[in-house]
């Protein structure tokens, strides 16, 4: 994590959630994840918990998609699990 | 490049599946857990912010910390986390972090009207020794005070108490847990003779209906909540009841959701109480073997300024406030029997069927009910009494100590329980729930800490609240301030706390990784050292401790308060501190510091640096030559084992993801006070409430009193105050996180439509809260998550540009000296 990671663009960022959707707005809650740009729906267990990723290039990228999903009126809640970022700059400035 | 960014995603996937329990295929071929790739060193720690005491994964690369993710080992949080949890690896890298000592100079000297200069430790520790010796040749050890908090760890609030307590023998410590849990404290005492809940998490899992008084769960412990969706939603026969004096998040849930008129929540706890009795469904057998009946003293006052005229006309606000007399069964059913569905109704402005609908979850015996609370019932004038009322209604019905039936406190910081509480960091406690008033409690104290009979002073000391107006009044001169933002978070900071740390006759000390309101307000700032940046032991809402090693190295020159309290105590000789009588009592200290006292040659001392293992960082133990973190540790622990206090040896906690105590023969205990399951109970008991020496807990007659302030014609509307999700507390960590700062940034005035439109105000306008004490400007928000009845608004505290204490009443419940920040009157007017 470098200094001014807000503004760079050579970041890889992957972070992984579980959304506890109200049982009947499942469907409506999927399809708002996936409406969000770099999403992807990786299961949903049989009380309707949703696993999905979102990629991006930044925390401030990542942050807003998770604040869209998890204002939809469907999230009962949204819980953060993982987050790792990748730098991908050929001359890492890196400290 | 490809190859990278698909292991870590498949780690991002498999941790998150394996959270919801669900399995991905495709995955399982995958996973490497090898963090060659990565070049991440993970260890585990519990996180940095709230009561909950979830346990992360911590993740560091190049001497800093790069990810967290949930610990998937930990009891807690199962893997999850929260949105403040997941952001926790910025919290030390904020731009602004202090790492040198500054000094309010003129002309290269202190001076109180002078601005902030660099200085080094040295001359800081110079200054401040300096300043304390002379307050206390002046004035005393009385004019010594210490303001700590729930979020140092174990070992820094014991340091500190041993300090103030013994070293400098003030008992002029508090900690800022006396905002948050001080009822709760003294609501446990008064029932059971023994502090901190009976039941733990896994009721969660057990219970058939949750109730939450005064808790917004959703949002202030995200993961509880995740846990209480989990059960409400895979079984359908749960209920959820959620009250509040405004809806909130956490009413998405609820079965039955009920906003009531601030106050009135001690009359719904005697309805609920009355109609248990009504119905005949007190468990009487559990009863008869397992409880007494008192009634308590009444019109107690509100803990203000004794001039104040509310205090004039309080009968009973002496010293008798807390006591009571012995009743029985009869007689109080006839005191709650004026509490009818009609009559509460009336008063709290919930429906008759609503309040009936809740009391028979409680009613029913069928029904396993699980109780939670946090600041609602606990910043309140009678938040004591609130904890007592809701006890009496799992008491009447023998709904406590098995699994699922939880009358249950929760907390707000992290080590509220661990350091406050278990520690006594308290101007009236001492470790293990013992008191300075309590002579053999004293002697214990100084018998464990090897010092002379005399040594601790037997006067409770100033609390919170007194603090601040013994600042002003120039009673408490020398103030140092550790690890918590109380400019911004005590009630009434315009009449009280400013106008005390800027007294002329005061020096004041603070601590802090940051330029908080407080820090600002000081007179000198030390710079600390944060979280794993640090050893240390947190102790959770549960009961469970847990502990971390030292990760990362802090920013160059900031230090531990471990390390600035410990250090600081070679500043003085003990005939610098000590009356020569003491000090004739126990000879061998002449000439000694008070780090070789209380630390160095006490048992802290007994542990040698090779108990470290080799890898791990630990400034502290290696600046000071023994295992500092593991002596203090175990010396505290002496204090409780034996007495239900029971704490594991130190270094299993390295081992485990938390103990709850007490600890007896390696294990922990879920539940205490029930047979089977806590050690201390006495066989063939069944339930067993050992803190009173008759083994039964009490059921206390209390009524309904009305609050301090209530709206009038000219202040017309009831201000509450209260946390959001994105911001921890005062925002002092969290609002130099970017992404919670965009998501949640200025502190709004929440507000029902029909209020604003009588007052010709629209979302968004600019507008003044104003009290009797202050006023303060923010923006109207009419939509939003919060959403207030009419006669209502809420505005949370974290912002330090808006500081909405300014404007709220420094009443406090006179038992537990806990401010009430959820009623005042104001009125608000466009700007």
């Amino acid at each position: 994590m470098t200094k001014n990671n807000e503004s760079r663009t050579d970041e890889y960022h992957v972070a992984s959630f579980v959304a506890y959707p109200i049982f009947e707005q499942l469907i409506e809650v999927q399809k708002a994840i996936t409406r969000v740009d770099g999403t992807e729906i990786h299961a949903t267990s049989a009380e309707g918990k949703i696993v999905f990723t979102i990629e991006g290039h930044s925390y401030k990228d990542i942050g807003n998609k998770m604040d869209t999903i998890r204002n939809h009126k469907g999230v009962i809640n949204l819980s953060p699990v993982y987050h790792q970022i990748l730098d991908e700059s050929t001359d890492s400035e890196n400290n | 490049m490809i190859n990278r960014r698909e292991f870590i995603k498949a780690n991002a996937i498999a941790a998150a599946a394996a959270v919801a329990g669900v399995s991905v295929p495709s995955l399982a071929s995958n996973l490497i857990t090898s963090s060659d790739i990565t070049k991440l060193k993970w260890d585990k720690a519990p996180c940095r912010f709230c009561g909950t005491g979830c346990s992360v994964n911590v993740g560091v690369m190049d001497g800093k910390v790069v990810a967290t993710h949930g610990d998937i080992k930990s009891p807690v949080n199962k893997g999850l986390n929260c949105v403040k949890g997941y952001f926790l690896s910025k919290i030390m890298y904020g731009k602004d972090r202090l790492t040198q000592p500054l000094l309010r100079m003129t002309n290269g000297k202190y001076d109180k009207q002078g601005e902030f200069a660099p200085v080094s430790w040295d001359k800081a520790f110079d200054v401040m020794a300096e300043k304390a010796k002379a307050t206390l040749n002046k004035s005393g050890p009385e004019a010594v005070g210490m303001f700590g908090s729930g979020q140092w760890t174990v070992q820094e609030g014991y340091a500190a108490v041993k300090l103030m307590k013994a070293g400098f023998r003030t008992n002029n410590i508090d900690p800022n847990a006396r905002h948050c849990m001080a009822s709760a404290v003294g609501g446990f005492m008064r029932t059971f003779g023994i502090d901190e809940p009976m039941g733990c998490y896994d009721d969660l899992e057990a219970a058939d209906a949750f109730v939450l008084w005064g808790s917004n769960m959703a949002e202030m412990h995200p993961i509880l909540w995740t846990r209480l969706t989990d059960r409400r939603l895979s079984a359908p026969h749960v209920k959820v009841a959620v009250l509040s004096t405004f809806e909130h998040r956490s009413f998405d849930l609820a079965d039955n959701g009920m906003v009531f008129t601030p106050q009135t929540d001690l009359a719904i706890l005697n309805f609920i109480a009355n109609y248990i009795i009504q119905t005949d469904r007190v468990n009487k057998d559990f009863v008869n073997k397992h409880t007494n009946f008192r009634l308590g003293e009444t019109d107690i006052g509100y803990g203000l300024r004794p001039e104040h005229p509310l205090e004039q006309v309080a009968k009973n606000n002496g010293k008798t406030a807390g006591s009571s007399t012995e009743i029985d069964f009869d007689t109080y059913a006839k005191f709650v029997s004026t509490y009818t569905a009609e009559y509460t109704a009336k008063l709290s402005g919930v429906p008759v069927h609503k309040l009936e609908a809740l009391a028979e979850l409680y009613a029913d015996p069928k029904i396993k009910v699980t109780s939670f609370w946090t600041m609602g019932f606990n910043q309140h004038t009678r938040g004591v009494w609130a904890n007592n009322l809701a006890y009496n209604i799992h008491l009447l019905t023998g709904k406590i100590s098995t699994p699922g039936n939880s009358p249950f406190s929760l907390t707000g910081q992290p080590s509220a329980c661990g350091t406050a509480r278990e520690v006594g960091t308290f101007s009236h406690r001492l470790p293990a729930d013992l008191v300075v008033t309590n002579p053999k409690h004293r002697a214990t104290a100084e018998k464990i800490w090897n010092l002379p009979s005399g040594t601790v002073p037997a006067k409770p000391g100033y609390h919170a609240a007194l603090q601040n107006r013994m600042l002003k009044d120039g009673k408490l001169n020398f103030y140092w301030v550790q690890c918590n933002n109380n400019m911004q978070a005590a009630a009434n900071i315009n009449e009280e706390a400013y106008p005390g740390y800027r007294n002329p006759e005061n020096f004041i000390v603070v601590s802090d990784p940051y330029p908080t309101v407080t820090a600002q307000a000081a007179d000198l700032i030390l710079p600390t050292a944060m979280w794993v940046e640090k050893e240390g032991v947190y102790g959770n809402a549960e009961r469970r401790t847990q502990s971390w090693y030292q990760m990362v190295e802090a920013p160059t020159g900031a230090k531990s308060d471990l390390w600035q309290l410990v250090e600081f105590s070679k500043r003085f000789k003990v005939e610098d501190v000590w009356p020569e009588e003491l000090i004739a009592k126990k000879p061998d200290v002449r000439g000694k510091t008070l780090f070789d006292v209380l630390y160095k040659d006490a048992s802290v001392g007994n542990f040698s640096l090779d108990e470290i293992p080799k890898d791990r960082l630990n400034h502290e133990s290696r600046d000071f030559g023994f295992y500092i973190q593991k002596g203090l540790f175990e010396e505290y622990a002496s204090f409780g084992r034996g007495h239900g206090h029971d704490l594991a040896p130190y270094d299993r906690y390295h081992q485990e993801r938390g103990l709850r105590w007490p600890v007896v023969n390696g294990k922990e205990t879920q539940w205490r006070f029930k047979e089977g399951s806590d050690p201390y109970v006495k066989p063939g008991s069944g339930w067993d409430f050992y803190g009173h020496k008759d083994g039964r807990a009490i059921i206390f007659a209390l009524p309904y009193e009305p609050p301090a302030e209530s709206p009038d014609d000219e202040y017309d509307l009831w201000l509450s105050t209260g946390r959001v999700l994105e911001h921890w507390h005062s925002g002092s960590m969290t609002q130099r996180v970017p992404e919670l700062y965009k998501s949640m940034p200025d502190a709004l005035v929440y507000m029902h439509p029909d209020d604003a439109k009588a007052r010709n105000m629209r979302r968004g306008d600019l507008v003044k809260l104003i009290s009797r004490r202050g006023e303060v400007q923010t923006r109207v928000e009419t939509r939003g998550r919060n959403k207030p009845p009419i006669g209502l608004v809420y505005m949370p505290w974290f912002d330090a540009s808006r500081l909405v204490n300014k404007v709220t009443l420094d009443a406090t419940d006179p038992l537990s000296k806990q401010t009430d920040y959820k009623k005042c009157a104001i009125k608000i007017v466009k700007v």
